[in-house]
């Protein structure tokens, strides 16, 4: 568990990131969500509010502070 | 380590709500599949309680995965498992357990003693098999043990049964008693090859000989004068003569299958041999499968072919033929390999109701040499006074 530790630590060093793959989006370090519908999502990280626009989103995961969305993405915006 | 998820069904109009009081009651959630109103959320097994608190949505657990559902799988399928490990138990104790120790020898002296060897070293009756290892050992203490009654053993575990293979050792002593013998001819022939190891030859190539005659003698003679008696060892081969007389029925059925066949299955122990089922077909010739073998019985898999018997007469040609196959076939099982035989020549035919008489002059190479002791006599240098 210790090494389990380690590595998560190594690996999650950043207080928040947003990868954007082909139809995929992981975010994690956000504080709320404010918006999660089939075609926008909405989320406040700790210094600015994330708004991605796109086609047919699905919740693959959803913890306290990390969320994963599968589907087409068209647009980002950082407000 | 041991996580489970529920796969619980959700009934709930708006999703986004549910999300947000998802976060909010901190209810991880790792996979999500909707349809219309409904949706299935993979979830945390633990946190099934703090779906009660998300009082707006209806939900209904329909599954789990991971560590409980193998558990519940055990559970549900406990009696078929305790009863696969019960047989899996059983039949590798039947599978290591010895039902009968076979000492194979033609000596009943030689079969007790390695019996009650085996018995010593734990090789008996209902016992557990030895390991190869183990069987080495012990074969090799029971040789030690009796080293001057046994030459050779193989212990194998064969099934359920223990395969005790044995060569008996015998001494010298038999040959070293004859001192004096000749090689004589048990036959009347003509020699056709003498090979000796021992003793002085008074036959040669293309000699006739009568039974009795002293084919290889044991005194040595050196220029004329006796130096010794040994016991004459040899191998001579002779042409000899045999008239044969055959009947054979000229008349013979064939059996020809019809294409017709059925199949069943048989039982087959030492007490019983019976089909199964109930044969369809009344004149048949069976091939037979081993398809189980529980102790001694074995249940057969058996193709019944239909059969017609079909009467047939021989033509003269095929009869000599056939009288002559029976003669080979005859003389095949009395003759060794070195022996043969030289030629045959139909002497006499005659056809009579049906059955033919046939007189065959035979003439084969055999050995016809044998060992007979002498006592030498004084002045009897020939050694002929037994």
């Amino acid at each position: 568990m210790h090494l389990y530790k380690t590595i998560k630590t190594f690996l999650f060093d950043k207080e928040y990131f947003v990868n954007v793959f082909d139809s995929h989006i992981h975010l994690y370090g956000f504080l709320q969500v404010l918006s999660l519908q089939e075609e926008e999502a909405s989320l406040r990280f700790p210094e600015f509010l994330l708004q991605i626009k796109g086609q047919d989103f699905r919740v693959l995961k959803l913890t306290k502070n990390e969320l994963l969305i599968q589907g087409k993405i068209s647009e980002m915006k950082f407000l | 380590m041991k996580k489970s998820y529920a796969l619980v069904k959700v009934d709930c109009s708006n999703k986004e709500r549910f999300l947000k009081s998802c976060q909010k009651n901190k209810l991880d959630i790792y996979d999500t599949k909707s349809k219309d109103r409904e949706w299935i959320i993979k979830i945390n097994e633990e946190d099934l309680p703090k779906l009660k608190r998300i009082w707006y949505v209806e939900y209904e657990v329909v599954g789990y995965t991971g560590f409980h559902q193998v558990k519940k799988q055990l559970k549900k399928n406990r009696v078929f498992l305790i009863c696969a490990f019960i047989g899996i138990l059983f039949l590798f104790f039947l599978s290591h357990l010895v039902l009968s120790v076979e000492v194979i020898h033609s000596s009943s002296d030689i079969r007790n003693l390695v019996l009650n060897a085996l018995e010593e070293k734990g090789i008996k009756k209902y016992s557990f098999q030895k390991s190869y290892q183990e069987l080495e050992q012990i074969k090799k203490e029971i040789l030690d043990a009796y080293e001057n009654r046994l030459e050779w053993m193989e212990i194998e575990n064969s099934g359920m049964k223990v395969k005790v293979r044995v060569e008996e050792r015998k001494l010298q002593e038999e040959t070293k008693k004859k001192e004096s013998c000749h090689l004589i001819a048990k036959k009347d022939g003509m020699i056709k090859s003498i090979s000796y190891t021992a003793g002085e030859a008074l036959v040669k190539r293309n000699d006739y000989v009568k039974k009795g005659d002293i084919l290889v003698s044991g005194i040595i003679h050196k220029e004329d004068e006796e130096k010794g008696v040994v016991c004459a060892k040899g191998e001579v081969l002779a042409e000899v003569w045999y008239q044969a007389s055959l009947t054979l029925p000229m008349t013979y059925k064939e059996k020809i299958r019809t294409g017709k066949k059925r199949w069943n299955m048989k039982i087959k122990n030492n007490a019983i041999n019976d089909f199964l089922f109930k044969s369809r077909i009344e004149n048949f010739e069976e091939e037979s499968k081993p398809l189980l073998k529980i102790l001694n019985t074995q249940i057969l898999f058996v193709t019944q072919y239909e059969i017609e018997e079909e009467e047939k007469k021989y033509t003269e040609e095929e009869a000599m033929e056939k009288v002559l196959q029976m003669i080979d076939e005859k003389f095949a099982t009395i003759l060794n390999e070195k022996e043969e035989i030289l030629s045959k020549k139909v002497l006499k035919k005659e056809e009579n109701n049906g059955i033919m008489n046939v007189e065959v002059f035979v003439s084969v190479k055999e050995e016809i040499s044998m060992t007979q002791e002498f006592q030498r006599i004084k002045g009897d240098e020939n050694g002929d006074a037994f």
